[in-house]
């Protein structure tokens, strides 16, 4: 049987703990408020960039393309038909730091996943977060190739991390002619909550209007394709930046979760321990008194 | 009174004007300062580091934008910048401090990532005391 000091020692041990987690909990619940509104307002950016965008996508891929069998930039972007197949990319985003529960588990399993049917390709990786580019590195597979990597930037994410990481699947895009760009990221859905999200950013999807404006009543300073050029990067690194706020804002939700689950569990840990504790205490006063009963017993005879 | 304009200023971060009611205004185009009044021609134009400036019942506002697109249509301006500041609330202080901490990063020259950091910083920080010494 255990001691009352042991007892006594472990209770505060779990109490302190508790302190901690709940310290924790209240610290990233002081932060998503903050993070849920930069999420916000940096939507109607990256939402009125893309109708934009979709407006003059026709008439940019319209325009004529070069004869030599090379694709145009734009249609490398939106089509992609010279893209070399056995090349492809894959961006995971997960958070700096443990004690979130499964927030990264999950982004792992499924870049593993990922990784394992497309075991026959060259795959290019952009890691951001601590946890995936250390998971990742540890793989040590031959196809595997880390070109980027960004960690500690959460909880403040800026803007010039997403232009960063933007710029680099870009260019890798562009140069090692990728066939595609695949992203896993948990979506911030609501506080108690994230998905798992697996979606394909290059090339870009085209969502254009059938019934679009023609560009040709559009005066353009200084040309049609030298703007697009600059405003579909723009474009996606709006989009990385609001997928980067999205998981910060997740992450941060999945903290303030586990924490709040460890906390309630140490509460009961150490209830229980205190049953225990008064048990193990009534139990010595009652050998007590039975020796004194006993004793007194004795010496009546 | 004549017609007027609609202006909407959106950054990655927010969205810092909507639907306002302008005059007039001047943006800091690629190819050098371009006004837009109402009845204005479609257009769609590139932005470089500089001021945009509108005028709205006679007064001037000034923002430093960070370069970024406008896209002009039926009086309508949308403004999509990398990043805007109003010249009023720009504190020169401020800004010196960040152009000083800029240029001791960029002198060191060892992380590359930060490097790059640095120098947006730095660019920024020039255009917003550009604006800000021209409005006063």
């Amino acid at each position: 049987m255990q001691s009352l000091r042991d007892i006594r020692q472990n209770i505060k041990a779990i109490k302190s703990t508790q302190q901690i987690m709940q310290t924790m909990k209240m610290i990233s619940n002081a932060r998503i408020r903050k993070a849920q509104d930069a999420m916000v307002a940096a939507r109607p950016f990256a939402t009125k960039m893309l109708e934009m965008v979709s407006d003059f996508t026709p008439d940019v891929l319209a325009l004529p393309q070069p004869q030599d069998g090379t694709e145009r930039w734009a249609s490398r972007m939106f089509i992609n038909r010279t893209a070399d197949p056995n090349k492809i990319g894959l961006l995971v985003i997960t958070g700096d730091k443990g004690l979130t529960g499964s927030f990264n588990a999950v982004i792992l399993r499924a870049a593993m996943r990922f990784l394992r049917e497309h075991k026959d390709h060259e795959i290019f990786v952009f890691a951001v977060g601590k946890k995936g580019r250390d998971f990742l590195a540890r793989l040590k597979m031959p196809n595997l190739h880390i070109v980027y990597e960004s960690v500690g930037i959460f909880p403040k994410v800026s803007y010039a991390h997403a232009e960063l990481l933007g710029e680099a699947v870009i260019k890798t895009f562009l140069e090692e002619k990728l066939k595609n760009v695949t992203l896993i990221y948990n979506d911030f859905k609501s506080l108690a909550s994230q998905t798992l999200l697996e979606q394909e950013i290059l090339p870009f999807a085209q969502h254009a209007k059938k019934d679009n404006i023609s560009a040709k009543k559009f005066e353009f300073e200084p040309g049609l394709l030298e703007i697009f050029k600059l405003m579909v990067p723009r474009l996606i690194k709006a989009n990385m930046y609001r997928v980067l706020l999205e998981s910060q804002a997740a992450n941060l939700a999945a903290t303030t979760n586990a924490m709040d689950a460890a906390s309630k569990n140490a509460g009961e840990i150490a209830a229980a321990l205190g049953l225990t504790l008064n048990k193990v205490r009534q139990a010595g006063i009652t050998n007590e008194i039975l020796d004194i009963v006993n004793g007194a017993e004795a010496l009546t005879n | 009174m004549a017609k007027k304009l609609k202006l909407n200023l959106v950054t990655p971060q927010k969205q810092l004007l909507t639907d306002m009611e302008v005059d007039m205004v001047v943006l800091p185009a690629f190819l050098g300062e371009m006004g837009i009044l109402p009845g204005h021609v479609p257009a769609l134009v590139q932005l470089t580091y500089g001021a945009l400036r509108y005028k709205k019942d006679g007064k001037d506002f000034d923002f430093a934008v960070m370069g970024g697109f406008v896209e002009v249509e039926d009086d309508v301006v949308n403004v999509f910048a990398e990043g805007a500041d109003l010249a009023d609330e720009i504190d020169e202080e401020a800004e010196n401090q960040k152009i000083k901490k800029a240029k001791e990063a960029l002198s060191k020259k060892d992380a590359d990532i930060d490097f790059e950091l640095a120098e947006i910083e730095l660019k920024q920080a020039i255009t917003r005391m550009k604006v800000k010494r021209r409005k006063v």
